[in-house]
């Protein structure tokens, strides 16, 4: 089921063009990475999906319905930045946030508890959230965001802020609630786990979409013209004339061939110089496909 | 609704349990108590402590003046001043005064009072002193000089000193007020202001004081980002009422508070027993009434006046250069309290009790002299809430933009063009 559909939207401020003829799909059970660089019309996309702001022109249905606030009920949402009351003791932030939701106190309190055991942060919720790291109030924004059981969520940056145990946390969560039939929406610049977590993707640059589709889909429409070297002895192989770019981390190397270059002349002259441990013929990695995609339309 | 009651919740509860509240709860009523003992100590008597010469070529008038300024005006003050210390000279010479100036100037005196009479002539009086402005000391100089001279003279005429005690004893005007509902009630024109401009005073503290309570309350929000996540939840205009609802409550909840303490207080034996006489104070229902609705209708016209600039600001600092807005009505309202004290019912008073943002402090200083008929208090909560309304308008509609606008200040035409857009 479509839980997001985007058709030909479009958002302009006074004299920017913030999002351009935006359409995408967003399915139930799948993890989405919106992408882009800094001012692509990542923010104004979801604002509008959050009937935040009102886009000029398309249309934007949520559970397959024409785009109405009610429906908002079924969507969380955790912006870059994070907004958490200071001043106010955790557990009651989160039954606030329940309520809001339209979930009774007592059952916001209840799911509040459950999910704090589940995030390991029980011992936080009697606490005011300035007295907490900024780790520890990425997961009270978190578990805000859940208390209703959301069909869909949609996070910026999610793992901004956390430390690589909080971060793996946080990963298998949203596997797990993807794994139950909810629609994850993500934005951010981390492409090594848009590419472990996405199932598709939409890179928006300049307010229009650059390139979407399943994530595999995408990197297959891509020549594996990448080649991953372990070797010992001469690195004279790297002048070779196959070779457009390369990262050379000492008897590590990664490279890109040129346009119709030939690993296999390659693999010969290196072979030829230094004795090869691993030789590898690569799809690009997301990271490279974004940046030879915004980098080249930044150029042109 | 319910998210607006939710909002409201929150903020209530948030400011209901904060430091200031307490803080301003408790200091507010202790600052007025302070003032008010500051200003009932020192209008008592002669200035106490104070060092005074009577200096004149007649011995007998200067004792007798001397006598006057220590004679106590009423037997309730004699107990709690301090009588000032006063000698005589006489009889005294020109060049004594010049030896008197030199101990003003050495402040080895406050002040000294120099009479000369002449049997062909009035007697000619100069109080000399280092402060020009001591209203009260001047005041019991001129009384005290003046009974001491129509003493002496109708003892010249042969009357025993019995005899012109009794014949300067001064009349007393006891006041009385008709009220609305045709009782009288006996009424004093100063402790009747004083009780207007406390309330007044009140008054306008709270609402700019909450108003501004409102404003930075959004600057917070703003700066936390805390409106991402709530505007995904709530309508901008929910959030907005929700919070003008809930400090609005805070306001109502301390006013509560200060008037269940401050009938506690008044209605005590000990208060009862001091405030009486000069000091009797009445209220009306009237102002009972009043009081609520004119700080609801004010808090409400500088709350939503000041929501609307704070979503256009980024810091509280820019904020604080909007502050001079809301004085400024309280500025004109309390400069006009001279025109309010002589008549009340003046083109000018009527006319600026009409005005919204003046209409609660004007006319609760215009309740202190005289309850204003009931067409005005009508209209003038009809003009506060039409301005109310209009402020709303606008303001919600810089809010729901500029709520969402980070990074740097909005310009005038920017505030404008996001009025057009909304």
């Amino acid at each position: 089921m479509s839980v997001v559909e985007l058709a030909g939207v479009t958002k302009a401020y006074e004299t920017k063009v913030a999002v351009n003829n935006l359409s995408l799909s967003i399915d139930s059970g799948q993890m989405f990475g919106l992408l882009g660089p800094n001012g692509a019309g990542k923010t104004s996309s979801i604002r509008m999906i959050m009937g935040i702001t009102i886009p000029d022109s398309g249309t934007i249905r949520l559970f397959n319905q024409p785009f109405d606030r009610k429906s908002l009920e079924r969507v969380a949402y955790m912006p870059e930045e994070r907004g958490l009351y200071k001043k106010m003791k955790v557990l009651d932030q989160l039954i606030f946030f329940g309520e809001l939701h339209g979930i009774a106190a007592a059952e916001a309190r209840k799911r509040a508890l459950a999910w704090a055991e589940r995030l390991d942060i029980a011992d936080a919720l009697g606490k005011k959230t300035e007295e907490l790291s900024k780790g520890m109030q990425q997961k009270i924004q978190f578990i805000s965001c859940l208390l209703h059981d959301p069909g869909l969520i949609i996070m910026d940056e999610p793992f901004s802020g956390l430390d690589p145990v909080n971060a793996a946390l946080l990963e298998r969560t949203l596997l797990e609630l993807r794994d139950e039939g909810k629609a994850i929406v993500f934005s951010t610049h981390r492409m090594d786990q848009v590419e472990k977590l996405c199932d598709a993707i939409c890179l928006v640059n300049k307010g229009e979409a650059v390139l979407s589709g399943r994530v595999r889909e995408i990197k297959s429409r891509y020549e594996r013209n990448h080649v991953i070297i372990e070797f010992e002895g001469s690195s004279d192989f790297l002048n070779s004339q196959e070779i457009a770019e390369v990262n050379n981390f000492s008897g590590h190397v990664e490279i890109r061939l040129k346009h119709n270059g030939n690993a296999q002349k390659l693999l010969k002259e290196a072979s030829s110089v230094a004795t090869i441990y691993r030789f590898e013929l690569v799809e690009p990695s997301l990271e490279e496909i974004f940046i030879q995609t915004v980098g080249g339309r930044a150029d042109a | 609704m319910h998210n607006v009651l939710l909002v409201a919740r929150r903020e209530y509860l948030e400011q209901i349990r904060g430091r200031a509240f307490r803080l301003t709860t408790i200091m507010v009523p202790a600052v007025f108590v302070l003032l008010i003992a500051i200003a009932y100590f020192s209008s008592i008597g002669l200035g106490s402590h104070r060092h005074l010469v009577i200096a004149s070529n007649d011995a007998n008038l200067a004792n007798a003046i001397r006598t006057e300024l220590l004679t106590p005006k009423s037997s309730k003050r004699s107990s709690e001043s301090k009588p000032p210390q006063i000698d005589v000279l006489a009889p005294a010479t020109e060049t004594d005064r010049l030896v008197l100036q030199k101990q003003v100037q050495s402040k080895s005196i406050d002040g000294f009072l120099f009479i000369q009479t002449s049997s062909s002539a009035a007697p000619i009086a100069t109080y000399t002193s280092a402060s020009a402005a001591d209203l009260t000391t001047n005041g019991r100089l001129n009384d005290a000089v003046d009974h001491a001279v129509v003493d002496q003279r109708l003892a010249g005429f042969g009357l025993s000193g019995s005899e012109t005690s009794a014949l300067d004893k001064g009349v007393k005007i006891e006041t009385y007020q008709i009220r609305r509902d045709g009782g009288v009630v006996k009424s004093n024109a100063l402790a009747s202001f004083y009780k207007g401009y406390a309330m007044a005073i009140l008054l306008s503290m709270t609402t700019v004081m909450y108003g501004l309570n409102v404003a930075r309350s959004i600057i917070q929000e703003k700066t936390s980002r805390i409106f991402e996540v709530m505007l995904s939840i709530v309508k901008p205009s929910e959030m907005l009422a929700g919070k003008l609802v809930g400090v609005g409550a805070v306001g109502l909840t301390q006013i509560l508070i200060w008037v269940v303490a401050a009938a506690l207080i008044l209605t005590s034996s000990l208060a009862t027993a001091y405030l009486k006489g000069d000091f009797e104070i009445h209220f009306s229902w009237v102002e009972a009434i009043m009081f609520p609705v004119y700080f609801i209708l004010g808090y409400f016209l500088y709350s939503s006046l000041f929501s609307g600039i704070a979503a256009t600001c980024e810091t509280e600092q820019e904020l604080q250069m909007y502050t001079p807005l809301a004085a400024l009505p309280v500025w004109l309202s309390f400069s006009v309290i001279l025109v309010i004290i002589n008549d009340p019912n003046s083109f000018w008073s009527v006319a600026l009790s009409l005005f919204p943002p003046c209409a609660p402090i004007v006319m609760f200083l215009r309740m202190g002299s005289e309850i204003p008929p009931a067409w005005q208090f009508a209209a003038s909560i009809i003009l506060m809430v039409i301005s109310i309304w209009a402020i709303l308008w606008v303001s919600a509609r810089l809010y729901r933009i500029g709520i969402l606008m980070y990074g740097k200040r909005a310009t005038l035409p920017e505030i404008l063009r996001w009025l057009r857009y909304s």
